[in-house]
């Protein structure tokens, strides 16, 4: 099943000094490749379940046709169904990023699909973009064996290997960990020696700087069931960031973001790969940090700095007894390290932010809509029942997509009417000359009206790379 | 083997009385008879399971109307730590049924809707 076909004579060879080397595995040379060859998203393959509902089916993995010039835009063209009840998708990843350009004979070919839940990992061929197939079930007793459960973020490493950040241990307790895969999709093993960190969530890394950042979500057991103010006072969630040697798999420094840093998720490194700067938000907090590696500090250790440089406001709402936090769930980088879009889902929010300087992000514009507050509450006669959750970019920056579903039991517990309604994808455009966002009313993907019944969307990739999974060397 | 009839009741109105062995799960019992509960790591870590008992045969009623804390405990034997419940939650009669096995007739209530009511909406 592997897609290396490296020659054992032949050394991969990449000059960080020239850009333009000629390529030869999966990806793209550069961002700026990216953006230039990469041509407009026609599919979008996007994480939908059922877990955790009366619905007797299996979560699926939907192919959605992009193509305006299609006759099935905006349809689910394609259901990929796995083979148990009770996964949870959430997030996934490719088997082989722009990280592994140089790699001969590696193809983007794998899709890496865990169950947050079940801790069972799938791996799904998608050599045919429209009509993928299961290849392959790494079962939840064998990721036991590594004390690892709850598998989140998945990133192909250089070189066929793939690297998944684990929440939690074998019983759903901390600590958490990272699991290696190898280029047959047979667990290598752990990655770092075990007890590096407690708790884990997301991660990125910046291999020409040598550098990995991961962030904290908090114990299985804590945020499975839903999410619990005591747990919060317990000091049961997160609110640190980790800065780990990339080769060792060690941790060299990690910064407490405090009170305002409560619950940092998803954690992106701007994409030159020179780049020491990046962006972690904090969910709780509702807050984004800017961090950077201070070329004047004294001393290996302490060498990345955060400091806080966007702040949302908790807003009051007449139904609710308490200020409601905007929950900022997810954040990306445009590929060319102009912008910063995030949602926040229970203000019912899209944003974006000009960080042509990153330590002074410039709000550029937002999109009410959806949520507890959003201006536009149904589209095409469709009512929107949670915020903006998880994005998606187009390559060029110019098309800005979302899913509304955050995770079954806090869905549960915030927008009870998901689960009867189902998600919805939606789409903006954006000008990045302007620096704005326009709601695409024409654009409505519906998981109201799937076959076995409603279901929920979270995490979206396009077939060939996107914001949120590319690497480069 | 000691088996036990438990009666699962859906928020519709629909009962299934199943003999379940006390070496075997409540969910697994279910499942060989072709009922759909709902699940999720089926390791007591995760909540999705969660069942409430409505009744414990012989066991009396506190003043609030829920079952004797500790006929909630005689009637549940756990073969992993419950570790998705709270003990507000274990007092109130939840039982995870992915990992529960009974030691006692009993009703529990189950479908999805009875994982929502672990944990409210903090802010409303
Ligand atoms: S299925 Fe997760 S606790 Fe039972």
């Amino acid at each position: 099943m592997s897609d290396a076909s490296t020659p054992d004579d032949a050394e991969p060879s990449h000059d960080h000094e020239h850009h333009h080397h000629r390529l030869e595995g999966p990806g793209y040379a550069t961002p700026q490749a990216a953006i230039e060859e990469g041509g407009r998203e026609k599919l979008a393959y996007v994480m939908s379940l059922y877990v955790g509902t009366d619905v007797d089916a299996p979560d699926f993995v939907a192919v959605v046709d992009l193509d305006p010039d299609s006759e099935t835009y905006c349809e689910i063209v394609d259901r990929i169904e796995l083979p148990n009840r009770g996964d949870e998708l959430h997030h996934f990843g490719w088997n082989a990023c722009s990280s592994s350009c140089h790699v001969e004979g590696l193809e983007r070919r794998h899709l890496i699909v865990p169950g947050q839940r079940s801790s069972r990992i799938h791996v799904i061929d998608a050599k045919d973009r429209r009509n993928p197939e299961l290849a392959k079930v790494i079962e939840p007793e064998e990721v036991y064996e590594y004390d690892l459960s709850a598998p989140h973020t998945v990133h192909c490493i250089p070189d066929g290997e793939i690297l998944i950040s684990m929440l939690g241990d074998a019983d759903g307790e901390l600590p958490g960990g990272f699991l290696e895969l190898n280029d047959d999709f047979e667990i290598e093993g752990r990655w770092e020696p075990p007890g590096e960190i407690e708790m884990n969530y997301d991660y990125w890394y910046q291999p020409r700087q040598n550098v990995m950042v991961s962030s904290e979500w908090g114990a299985p057991k804590t945020y499975y069931p839903g999410f619990d103010l005591e747990d919060v006072e317990a000091g049961n969630y997160g609110r640190k960031i980790h800065f780990w040697d990339w080769e060792d798999g060690t941790v060299e420094q990690t910064i407490d973001l405090g009170e305002e840093g409560q619950i940092p998720l998803e954690v992106r490194f701007l994409h030159t790969p020179e780049s020491t700067h990046g962006f972690v938000g904090a969910a709780l907090s509702s807050n984004i940090f800017h961090f950077w590696r201070d070329e004047d500090a004294t001393g290996g250790d302490e060498r990345y700095r955060a400091k806080k440089v966007i702040d949302f406001e908790p807003r009051e709402h007449e139904d609710w007894d308490m200020p409601v936090p905007g929950l900022t769930t997810d954040i990306l980088i445009s590929l060319d390290d102009r912008y910063l879009f995030g949602s926040n889902w229970l203000h019912g929010e899209v944003w974006m932010y000009d960080i042509s300087d990153p330590s002074n992000p410039r709000r550029a514009d937002s999109l009410s809509v959806g949520g507890t507050f959003g201006e536009v509450q149904e589209v095409q006669g469709r009512e929107l029942s949670a915020g903006p959750q998880m994005i998606q970019l187009s390559l060029d920056g110019e098309r800005l997509y979302w899913t509304t579903s955050l995770f079954s039991s806090w869905d549960e517990q915030f927008y009870p009417e998901e689960g009867e309604r189902g998600s919805v994808m939606l789409k903006a455009d954006v000008d990045p000359r302007k620096g704005t966002l326009e709601l695409d009313e024409e654009f409505l993907v519906d998981w109201g009206e799937c076959p076995a019944g409603p279901a929920r969307a979270h995490e979206i990739r396009w077939p060939d790379g996107d914001c949120t999974s590319d690497v480069w060397q | 083997m000691t088996s036990h009839d438990v009666t699962l009741e859906w928020p519709d109105g629909r009962t299934l009385t199943l003999a379940v062995d006390e070496d075997e799960t409540i969910l697994g019992a279910a499942e060989c008879d072709g009922a759909v509960l709902p699940y999720g790591c089926r390791t007591g870590a995760c909540g999705t399971c969660s069942g409430r008992l409505l009744e414990v045969e012989g066991a009396e009623r506190d003043a609030d109307g829920t079952i004797d804390a500790c006929a909630v405990d005689d009637a549940i034997a756990y073969r992993r730590l419950s570790r998705a419940l709270k003990d507000r939650h274990r007092a109130a009669g939840y039982v995870l049924l992915c990992i529960a096995s009974p030691r006692a007739d009993c009703r529990i209530a189950v479908g999805s809707s009875v994982h929502t009511e672990l944990v409210d909406n903090p802010w409303k």
